[in-house]
């Protein structure tokens, strides 16, 4: 069909001089759309039909249309539609950079413990199992653990956009996950200098690896948020200007991250976060993203369901991959539920522990940064947390979302009794 | 459901002072109200010697009663203490408290009714006004010995619910639009049928007359239903002001809580002939007048047929009431609404200032925010 398509076409070029060579390729503008439209007809249609949260659809149109699945999605249009992922994941990064508190976590340290006990157990069940039941070596067991330790901040950001919530749940679930996400790119950096020397012995990107990659994000973060400070400044307040310097700055520290190789997650949580914390006139904090994000998050999820290595996906992978889900999903339960009973009610407690167990696109972007170092090694060990990933994908903002609704914060489904 | 045409007055000791405020719960990232009563009530380690907290009809709301008291001294350590509880929980939930009559910018719809029977009642019977009931006020309560006394009282309040909007106002702001009003809250408050002034009767058993025939019409059900500017509570054995916004500070929530008093005490003490239906014809009108203009407004006297500007009535009032202040000790406190009336800088004033200078109500809020936060001068040993 293809092929008679070409012929056509270029028997056509003969006479008609305007027709360009036959595409080969989709043009970015429609893949975008195709992604997009696609992801929001699967994503509308189970919302509407079975309740589920939007973010489950997206991502199982991607892994659908995927190379795991019909292959409509090859890995070079993945990588064609990288950019636009990267964008997207690089907002809601920031957005939860903006969601790290210190002002909060000092006038409720309980909050501090909560979050150091859910992340620390998660991360040392994690490496524990991947280490004793998997068999994996201590470096890949700690990437494992790096990788998937974090909850999922794109898909507790919009799971709590989408549904309006508001309340302690909520914020407390927004906290943790910034608070856990700080802690696995700092777990992640050094997993990076264990890697080059247990798969190179290269000491010398054991230890400059890292550096790059901490100081480039921490860096360009910086920079880009004093930039958008200052220009932000000069603009009149709640003024329109203000949130187009937020998204183009944003834009351009993207565009920095991914010209010096330093992972676009870390760089844009570290610009959230000096954004937070460096904003002392309050110059952007009460400027939002425009509603057009969602626009990104449905690209971002739907993206992230193509990458899913679901071709790969065995009996065996896939009941280890059960068994780290339900092992960090009870390491990070028990780490809120047994801390920070003074200042919320234990029923509270179990709710941010089933809010706080989504886990996803960072997961898999991470995955991706460390596939990239020694691809011809990597693969293997990185399908457990892969499909673990891709498990949680489908279940992940299911929990949230329901962990919300149970707590009373999202906004009414059906209309208030009014007459 | 209790018959209202029974209803009995508990007697309470003459001139006892009792202040409710209903405060606004707004989230420290953008200072917009904010889902948090329930969660904040349910943290809350607090044994009530100050009084309690409540919730009230929506989620962004929350409701502190001081403990029936002698003195203004005693209402500021309850208030203040209040304050200071509220104030240090709402910091362990990332919130904040505020005063105010309205929020200066939330949106109504997105308010979330507070669980409960009563706030189920209220929405299913008056659909979005009570999401948009989502303003603050200040409550006095003033002790009475008799339901006659407490209808006479009402009555002889009737007429000063001007003065109160002009001192207490704090709503200059609805829907991020500066309304023009000093107290746009009123606003809010007149659109539910049972607002306004109370009927004109004469003693507590025609009260109960009244009452039982707004039973039998299916009209009210309890006193709870009546949202007059000044109503009996017989159950605290009050008299009750319901007019005032909420104050951006303790201080001044104190100081109308004191000025109350006085009033009550000079007009029990002196016992003026009043008229209440010759009040009710221009009610209305002179309580627009208080909400629209504040300190400018020019109220009508249906007595001596003539107009008033209400800073000279309030300076005039004021001055008479020095006698039972100085009785009741709350001298100091009348002093400042004196000092008020002649700056004419109420609360909403200093709202619209802080909104100039600041160019954005997110910061206004933040501000109002940080001013209720700070300790009253008038607690004892402060």
């Amino acid at each position: 069909m293809s092929t008679a398509l070409r012929q056509g076409w270029e028997a056509l070029q003969d006479s008609l001089i305007f027709l360009p060579p036959f595409p080969d390729q989709l043009d970015p503008l429609v893949l975008f759309s195709l992604l997009l439209v696609g992801g929001l007809i699967v994503g509308e249609t189970l919302f509407r039909t079975l309740g589920l949260s939007r973010i489950v659809g997206y991502v199982l149109a991607g892994a659908i249309s995927g190379p795991g699945a019909l292959g409509w999605l090859d890995r070079e249009t993945i990588a064609l539609a990288k950019p636009l992922a990267d964008t997207a994941l690089g907002l809601l990064l920031m957005e939860t950079g903006r969601h790290l508190d210190l002002r909060w976590l000092s006038a409720n340290r309980g909050l501090l413990v909560s979050a150091a006990a859910e992340s620390a157990l998660a991360f040392l069940t994690i490496f524990i199992f991947a280490l004793l039941a998997v068999g994996l070596s201590p470096g890949w067991s700690a990437a494992t653990a790096a990788i998937t330790m974090a909850s999922a901040p794109a898909v507790v950001l919009l799971t709590a956009e989408e549904n309006r919530a508001q309340g302690q749940v909520t914020q407390r679930t927004l906290l943790l996950t910034a608070i856990s996400c700080a802690l696995s790119f700092v777990v992640f950096a050094v997993v990076l200098g264990l890697l080059h020397a247990e798969q190179a012995g290269d000491w010398l990107n054991a230890i400059a690896h890292p550096l790059w990659v901490v100081g480039g994000g921490i860096l360009i973060g910086l920079l880009c948020a004093r930039l958008a400070l200052i220009i932000a400044g000069r603009q009149a307040r709640g003024s329109v200007a203000r949130v187009f310097v937020l998204v183009s700055t944003a834009l351009m520290a993207i565009g920095m991250a991914r010209m010096l190789a330093v992972p676009v997650f870390l760089t844009l949580f570290m610009m959230g976060a000096a954004l937070n914390l460096a904003d002392r006139d309050r110059t952007l904090a009460y400027t939002g993203l425009p509603q057009g994000h969602w626009i990104l998050a449905i690209l971002l999820f739907v993206v992230t369901g193509a990458m899913l290595p679901l071709g790969e996906l065995d009996w065996t992978t896939g009941v280890q991959a059960l068994g780290l889900i339900l092992m960090r999903g009870l390491a990070k339960f028990v780490g809120v539920v047994s801390t920070g009973r003074h200042d919320l009610p234990l029923d509270k407690r179990r709710l941010v522990g089933i809010g706080i167990q989504p886990l996803s696109a960072t997961a898999i972007f991470m995955a991706a940064e460390l596939a990239a170092l020694y691809p011809e090694v990597s693969s293997q060990p990185l399908l457990l947390p892969l499909i673990a990933a891709a498990m949680m994908e489908f279940v992940g903002p299911q929990l949230c979302k329901r962990a919300l609704q149970r707590a009373g914060e999202t906004e009414p489904t059906r209309p208030e009794p009014a007459r | 459901m209790s018959d209202l045409s029974q209803l009995s007055f508990s007697s309470s000791r003459p001139l006892t002072l009792g202040v409710e405020l209903e405060l606004q719960l707004v989230s420290l990232r953008d200072y917009d109200l904010t889902r948090a009563a329930t969660d904040l009530l349910a943290g809350l380690r607090y044994d009530d010697r100050f009084g309690e907290v409540k919730l009230e009809i929506t989620e962004s709301m929350i409701e502190v009663n001081s403990r029936p008291r002698l003195d203004a001294t005693a209402i500021a350590a309850d208030l203040d203490g209040l304050r200071d509880v509220l104030v240090t929980h709402c910091r362990l939930n990332n919130i904040a408290v505020c005063g105010g009559g309205t929020h200066p910018f939330h949106r109504w719809p997105e308010r979330r009714i507070s669980p409960g029977e009563r706030f189920a009642f209220l929405n299913n019977r008056y659909g979005y006004l009570s999401k948009q009931f989502t303003v603050f006020g200040q409550h006095i309560h003033i002790g009475v010995t008799s339901g006659d006394d407490a209808i006479w009282l009402t009555h002889a309040l009737n007429q000063y619910v001007p003065h109160f909007v002009a001192l207490s106002a704090s709503s200059p702001f609805i829907d991020a639009t500066d309304t023009g009003f000093d107290s746009a809250r009123l606003n809010a408050v007149s659109a539910f049928p049972l607002s306004g002034q109370s009927p004109d009767v004469a003693d507590w058993a025609a009260f109960l007359d009244h009452m039982a025939l707004l039973q039998a019409c299916g009209v009210a059900e309890s006193i709870k239903d009546l949202y007059w500017d000044v109503r009996p509570k017989p159950e605290y054995g009050t008299v009750e002001l319901r007019i005032c916004d909420t104050p951006l500070t303790i201080d001044r929530a104190v100081e109308l809580a004191a000025f109350a008093q006085c009033l009550a005490r000079h007009l029990l003490r002196t016992r003026p002939p009043i008229a209440p239906a010759s009040q009710a014809l221009v009610a209305r009108y002179n309580k627009f007048q208080a909400s629209r203009y504040g300190f400018g407004a020019t109220l009508a006297d249906p007595i001596r047929r003539r107009r008033v500007p209400i800073g000279d009535a309030l300076r005039e009032l004021i001055d008479s009431l020095t006698a039972d202040a100085d009785d009741l000790g709350c001298r100091k406190q009348l002093e400042q609404l004196r000092a008020l009336v002649i700056s004419e800088r109420n609360d909403s004033a200093w709202l619209r200032e802080i909104a100039r200078n600041t160019g954005n109500l997110n910061d206004l809020t933040r501000m109002a925010a940080e001013r209720f936060a700070s300790p009253s001068s008038y607690r004892p040993n402060v």
